[in-house]
């Protein structure tokens, strides 16, 4: 009975996932749509052919890195707000490594790019860290900001040294086929970044659970002064954690640059970051939890942007489910906590009785 | 004597309050006539701010009523309370630091709901009131510049602007020198001669025999007693308070004094200073020894440098001047990770923030000063089936009661909390072992099993420094006792010769040459 009861909650946001599909089929009914009508037709979208599949993969990939990013550094109750930053710096890096070194071989190019995707975000964000283990700076403002400054950079170098041979679009030529990520499966934009997504998702359990520096992050992110009193060094931890996750995200803009895009063009995919905001507090900054609603928006751009080019529904509406998805997952959470509270009183006010009947 | 109805200022009828974890508030009693001050007196965690946070609006109570002016009420906000003639002086300010008295003053009292707020009138306002209750300050001084004694006054013109018929004050002398406490007295005594009440929150047994006309004590969240001031004498309050004999340990502690041979000096302390929280020398030219088997006992009134004192030794807080040598080495200047592997144990006053954390689980926590040594962890990674092993034996040789050692800290009682903290430091203390209030807030037997822990630790050789504000608890474990005062150790007693009368006086900063 007691574990039926802890199983239903540990569900709750899946629960709240369908209410917020519902509450926005309820927006599609003022738009003069039948919501049952769109969510079959979406997932008929989503499910129809091996590539609409794989586009959910491929989708959900960049949003596991993103998401993971925000989650990483939430364990340890610091914000980072700068994702989407780090993650253009990583396009930088990688996009700059695919072109200058375009002569070496594929797994060694590769490697190149992926590690420098990595170290240019992960440097990005350390910056913030160091912020704030020095001089206390509130990283959740310096965070934010810093994308900015990471996009006048794109924007300089996207412009000026890095501009394609034509020099007419603010864009990059296009990179060799040998920096390429290959395909996981051959004819779909699936490609092996999603197993290697998969991998560092783990990666970020293990170091959390498994190791003496996820002690250290959860320790400094549950209590910050038992921490200090144990003689762990927040300050390490800060600059630690936000290289980590500035990584992730520079490691999404690998992904996206060297498996999808092929090339960088100014100021693509501006929401990602924020995408990984929210992907995070769904997944309850879970690794698992994390990948899975990477996936469920992976799933909702897919169908849902053919939805939306074969009826008369306007495009906001994805926009709309992922919001009230988060919304509702979100405002679950406090009434999960409020659940268990109750119950906790219940049963302290049962063992009083108890106690007071012997 | 009778109450009547009428004469009734406030009346807490039947209040309970649960907290996750802890029951807070038991099926409270309390009546509040007007004219009267009472006093709530209990022990950190028994209760007395959740009490009046309740009649303050800011906790909804479980079950129970309230009633003022004889009339039910119900208090959903701090609003409510204030529209009902109920105030609060807060331990910690609730000012704008960098508005003016008179700004702060008008700050949510209505005003803004005219469209503009009257300053002339609240200055008026505010002389009148200062000069009717000796509370005098500048209207038109910045809250910052204020110093801590004035700032109370603000809070308290601010409850008074209100129309506060019923003040309650929580902890209010905590932050103040001896003067300017016996000035918030005077004005409590003009306060009440106006027919007015205050309810006093304190754990001071002087203050309360000082200026109380009723005294409510408070324990785990029950009324224990009740007594008018002329009934009430300080031992019986004490032992009211605390819910034991307080010289029940005494014998043991003798009987087990001849056991004890060994004595090397084992920590140095040597005319250091160290600055408080507001930059002020918390620790002032401090000296003392500490020998191995022996425990070391700090009396003094809360807010003298105790705390100060304890995070210096353990790294925790920057020693500015002086030497600390522990076994022939300098400790000043050592980080706290360092300190830990010079084998000194600190068991915390704040066992919630300090001590534990409480979303970690047991295990986690036994390991929390350890978790990166050999035995827990290689090349980085945590070795779990370790860390459960020892958390098993630690639990069962410590009698922990926990459902498992991987159940969440924060679903523990408070005396298996402390348990928890105790095994992981006494695993520490392989020289020092530094307790600051190890008994705080603990039933009698969880508080005993502190005791005893303690007494082991110096029978095993190793040097203990208690500090607590709890002179019967110093007084009975302790071998010496220094007593302090505003950073300084006034005098050294060994327990034989100590004197009660003036240990207590040397705590209020009475030396005999004065007397």
């Amino acid at each position: 009975m007691k574990h039926n009861r802890r199983l239903w909650l540990s569900l709750f946001p899946l629960y709240s996932v369908f209410l917020g599909l519902a509450l926005s089929g309820i927006m599609m009914l003022f738009l003069g749509q039948n919501p049952l009508v769109v969510y079959k037709e979406l997932v008929i979208f989503a499910f129809r052919d091996i590539y609409n599949i794989a586009d959910i993969f491929a989708k959900a990939t960049p949003l596991i890195l993103t998401g993971l990013a925000f989650g990483f550094a939430f364990r340890s109750t610091l914000f980072n707000i700068g994702a989407q930053g780090q993650f253009y710096i990583g396009c930088l890096a990688a996009v700059s490594c695919s072109l200058f070194f375009q002569v070496l071989p594929l797994p060694i190019l590769l490697l190149i790019c992926c590690v420098a995707s990595m170290l240019a975000g992960g440097l990005w964000g350390s910056f913030v860290g160091y912020a704030k283990a020095r001089f206390n700076a509130n990283e959740f403002l310096l965070s934010m900001m810093s994308t900015y400054v990471a996009v006048a950079i794109m924007n300089y170098l996207i412009r000026g040294p890095l501009i394609e041979t034509k020099g007419e679009y603010p864009q990059t030529d296009v990179i060799v086929e040998n920096a390429w990520i290959p395909q996981l499966i051959p004819h779909t934009r699936l490609h092996w970044g999603f197993i290697l997504a998969l991998l560092v998702a783990f990666f970020a359990y293990f170091i959390l659970w498994k190791t003496t520096l996820g002690f250290k992050i959860r320790a400094v992110g549950m209590n910050r002064d038992g921490a200090r009193y144990a003689g762990i060094n927040e300050k390490k931890v800060f600059v630690t954690v936000f290289f980590i996750s500035g990584a992730f995200a520079g490691l999404a803009g690998f992904m996206e640059v060297n498996g999808i895009q092929h090339m960088l063009v100014q100021g693509f995919n501006p929401f990602i970051g924020a995408e990984g905001i929210g992907i995070a507090i769904l997944g309850n900054a879970h690794p698992l939890g994390i990948v899975l609603s990477a996936l469920l928006f992976g799933a909702l751009k897919v169908g849902g942007n053919l939805v939306v080019q074969t009826s008369p529904i306007p495009s906001s509406i994805i926009g709309i489910m992922e919001g009230f998805v988060m919304l509702s997952v979100i405002v679950s959470y406090f009434i999960r906590e409020r659940i268990i509270v109750a119950s906790e009183k219940k049963r302290l006010r049962e063992e009083e009785r108890r106690e007071e009947s012997q | 004597m009778p109450i009547k109805e009428t004469d009734l200022a406030v009346e807490l009828i039947g209040i309970t309050k649960y907290f996750p974890g802890t029951i807070a508030n038991h099926d409270v009693y309390l009546k509040i006539k007007k004219g009267e001050v009472v006093a709530l007196l209990g022990e950190n965690g028994a209760g007395k701010s959740t009490l009046m946070k309740i009649l303050y609006g800011m906790y909804q109570p479980d079950s129970g009523s309230i009633k003022v002016n004889g009339k039910d009420v119900k208090i959903r906000s701090p609003q409510d309370a204030m529209a009902l003639g109920i105030g609060m002086i807060h331990q910690h300010f609730t000012l704008v630091p960098v508005h003016t008295v008179v700004e702060n003053v008008l700050l949510g009292a209505g005003a803004e709901d005219k469209g503009r707020a009257s300053v002339s009138e609240a200055v008026k306002e505010i002389e009148r009131m200062g000069k009717a209750y000796d509370l005098e300050v500048d209207p038109f001084a910045f809250v910052r510049q204020l110093a801590v004694g004035m700032q109370q006054r603000v809070e308290i013109l601010k409850a008074l602007y209100r129309g506060a018929q019923t003040l309650i004050m929580d902890e209010p002398t905590a932050v103040l020198t001896p003067q300017n406490t016996e000035r918030l007295f005077s004005f409590i005594r003009d306060f009440r001669e106006a027919g007015h009440s205050v309810i006093f929150i304190t754990h001071k047994l002087n203050e309360v025999l000082d200026i109380a006309d009723r005294i409510v004590v408070l324990r785990s969240g029950n009324v224990v007693g009740e007594l008018l001031r002329s009934e009430a004498s300080e031992r019986e309050l004490a032992q009211m308070m605390v819910g034991r004999e307080v010289a029940d340990l005494s014998s043991e502690v003798k009987a087990q004094e001849k056991d004890v041979h060994k004595k090397e000096s084992i920590l140095r302390v040597e005319n250091i200073k160290v600055k408080g929280d507001r930059g002020h020398w918390a620790v002032d030219s401090l000296s003392m020894n500490i020998d191995g088997g022996e425990i070391f006992g700090i009396a003094g009134v809360s807010g003298n440098g105790q705390e100060e004192l304890a995070e210096a030794l353990c790294g925790l807080r920057a020693v500015s001047e002086g030497q600390i040598i522990l076994r022939d080495n300098s400790l000043v200047g050592k980080s706290v990770h360092d300190l830990i592997h010079e084998g000194i144990g600190y068991i915390p006053a704040d066992r919630h923030r300090e001590g534990l954390v409480l979303d970690m689980s047991v295990e986690e926590n036994l390991i929390l000063k350890r978790f990166s040594s050999s035995e827990f962890a290689s090349r980085g990674v945590l070795s779990e089936k370790n860390i459960q092993l020892y958390a098993q034996k630690i639990i069962e040789d410590y009698a922990i009661k926990t459902p498992s050692s991987v159940t969440k800290a924060k679903a523990l009682s408070g005396g298996n909390q402390q348990k928890i903290v105790i095994a992981r430091e006494l695993g520490i203390a392989s020289s020092l072992l530094v307790a600051v209030q190890p008994t705080r807030g603990l039933d009698l037997g969880a508080a005993d099993y502190v005791h005893r822990a303690l007494l082991n630790v110096r029978n095993e050789g190793q040097a203990v420094l208690l500090i607590s504000t709890e002179l019967s608890e110093v007084l009975t474990l302790s071998d010496r006792i220094g007593v302090m005062y505003r950073g300084r150790i006034l005098k050294v007693f060994r327990r034989e010769e100590a004197d009660i009368e003036e240990i207590g006086l040397l705590m209020v900063g009475v030396t005999h040459d004065e007397t």
